[in-house]
């Protein structure tokens, strides 16, 4: 596969077809709890329907070995078992996406005048939008392979497993400067907060493996075993 | 008496801020928090009495429940709603006994991490537990938790982290508050920060939940 620029997308809150259920669902607000179903809706509809939400990728040729992965002069030491999901790579999807600092702007908002449980609800929200926005890049990412006849790997990101959450420093070295408006600081950590990055695997024999629970170390994680994620 | 105590901690249990509050639909149009925290006070009970005896067991009980995981994020911010309810109408009389709290808590979200639901919850929690809290925010450096706890020289310091990275600032600030005062208490918390770690940087506690770090204040400075 050619080596391909940076591609960069922006996505709308209403084509990421989030439901009022999904959020509902996963902060485990069941039919006893008040109505926010409608508070939701607005936010999802009006308030929020400016999130300026976008993404982007480069792919780049890789090597791989046991437990790292080289891209150009920088190795990514993603440990054992996410190397063995990228088995077969020739090339690397590096990506980025983000819901933009709307979500974060509105949430302190919500906070600020007390409204607690609204302001939890908007930061699912947000978690939700940059991962549902993802599966759209990550599907514009397979749209563009499957033409070429390759296939891709499941999205990894640095700080699962034992892949060191310091690598984002030389992954986003691989991406324009405030790509997408993100800036990561000393520790990493990306702002606008709900964002995340990673790696695509890219080839004619990989194998697409679906996300497990069970093979995820973080068993206090908030989706574990939730019916709308993995 | 104790009725109405028993009353008011299973509103503050179950999130019952006010009569006209819908939540929990078992309990619609009954009184809640706020009318029986008044109706306590008309009678001459004394606020720091309210709290130990009433506001305290409820929210200790949304704690376990919640570290057992029978009740989630959302339930346990309908307590807070209906401790807050209570505790409005407490505060003034607080403002003239300030000893009437069980110490003074410093929570803050460590330099380079902006999360702050875990801290929030944590910060709610000892607050609903009979503790002044003070809470710094997120993106909190050392200097600014040492300068809170000259202020308040009694104050245990809890750090919160999200990221394996800030974990790195979490032992940075924990050794500097040591080396300012090797007294201070510090505990710490976080998805990725455990046991292990907090004995390594010479913290005082580490608890997976709220209510852990809650049961700590109660076993070391109440
Ligand atoms: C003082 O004493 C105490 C005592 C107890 C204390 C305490 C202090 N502080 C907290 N507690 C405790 O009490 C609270 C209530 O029980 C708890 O607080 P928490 O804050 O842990 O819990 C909250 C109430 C709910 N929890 C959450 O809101 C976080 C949930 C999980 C699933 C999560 C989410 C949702 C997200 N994330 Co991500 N995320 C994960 C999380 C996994 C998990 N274990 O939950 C975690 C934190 N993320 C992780 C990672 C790696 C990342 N995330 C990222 C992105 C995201 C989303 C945007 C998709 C989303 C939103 C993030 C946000 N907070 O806004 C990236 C970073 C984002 C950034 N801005 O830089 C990225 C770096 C991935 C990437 N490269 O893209 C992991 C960090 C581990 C590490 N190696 O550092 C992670 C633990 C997941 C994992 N399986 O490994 C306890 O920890």
């Amino acid at each position: 596969m050619d080596n391909l620029k940076t591609k960069h997308f922006t996505f709308q809150l209403k084509d990421l077809e989030i439901s009022v259920e999904l959020i509902e669902e996963l902060a485990r607000i069941d039919d006893s709890m008040p109505e926010y179903s409608r508070f939701l809706k607005e936010e999802i509809d009006s308030t929020l329907s400016l999130s300026q939400i976008e993404g982007g990728y480069t792919i780049l040729p890789a090597q791989l070995d046991q437990n790292t992965i080289h891209i150009g002069d920088h190795c990514f030491n993603v440990g054992k078992s996410i190397a063995n999901k990228f088995t077969n790579s020739t090339h690397i999807a590096i990506f980025t996406c983000t819901t933009g600092p709307l979500i974060s702007d509105r949430l302190k908002e919500l906070n600020s005048q007390g409204l607690i449980l609204e302001a939890y609800l908007i930061d699912l929200l947000g978690s939700v939008m940059v991962e549902k926005a993802m599966d759209k890049l990550q599907a514009i990412i397979e749209a563009e392979c499957t033409s070429k006849g390759v296939n891709i790997t499941n999205r990894y990101s640095p700080g699962y497993m034992n892949w060191d959450v310091k690598e984002q420093k030389d992954l986003f070295a691989f991406l324009p400067e405030n790509f997408c408006g993100i800036k990561l600081n000393e520790s990493c950590l990306m702002t606008p907060v709900k964002s995340v990055s990673g790696f695509i695997g890219i080839g004619e024999k990989v194998r697409f493996i679906k996300h497990a629970c069970q093979s995820c170390n973080s068993t206090n994680c908030l989706y574990r075993n939730s019916k709308n994620h993995c | 008496m104790e009725k109405l105590f028993e009353q008011l901690a299973y509103c503050i249990e179950f999130g019952k801020i006010n009569k006209q509050s819908p939540y929990p639909p078992n309990m619609k149009d009954q009184e809640g928090a706020g009318e029986l925290t008044g109706q306590l006070l008309d009678q001459g009970v004394s606020a720091d009495d309210i709290l130990q005896k009433a506001l305290i067991v409820g929210m200790e009980r949304v704690g376990v429940k919640f570290r057992e995981n029978k009740v989630f994020v959302p339930q346990v911010l309908m307590s807070a709603k209906a401790m807050d309810a209570a505790m409005i109408q407490l505060k003034p009389h607080f403002a003239n006994n300030p000893g009437s709290q069980k110490g003074t808590f410093i929570i803050g979200t460590v330099e380079g991490d902006l999360h702050d639901i875990g801290k929030n919850l944590v910060s709610m929690m000892v607050e609903g537990n009979g503790y002044e809290v003070i809470d710094l925010g997120t993106n909190v450096k050392a200097e600014v938790f040492i300068e809170a706890a000259e202020k308040n020289p009694k104050a245990v310091i809890g750090l919160s982290a999200l990221l394996t990275t800030t974990m790195n600032n979490m032992e940075k600030i924990t050794i500097a508050i040591k080396k300012h005062n090797k007294n201070t208490t510090v505990c710490v918390g976080g998805a990725p920060v455990n046991q292990e770690f907090c004995e390594r940087i010479g913290a005082d506690n580490y608890s997976p939940d709220p209510q852990g770090t809650v049961e700590f204040l109660n076993r070391t400075v109440a």
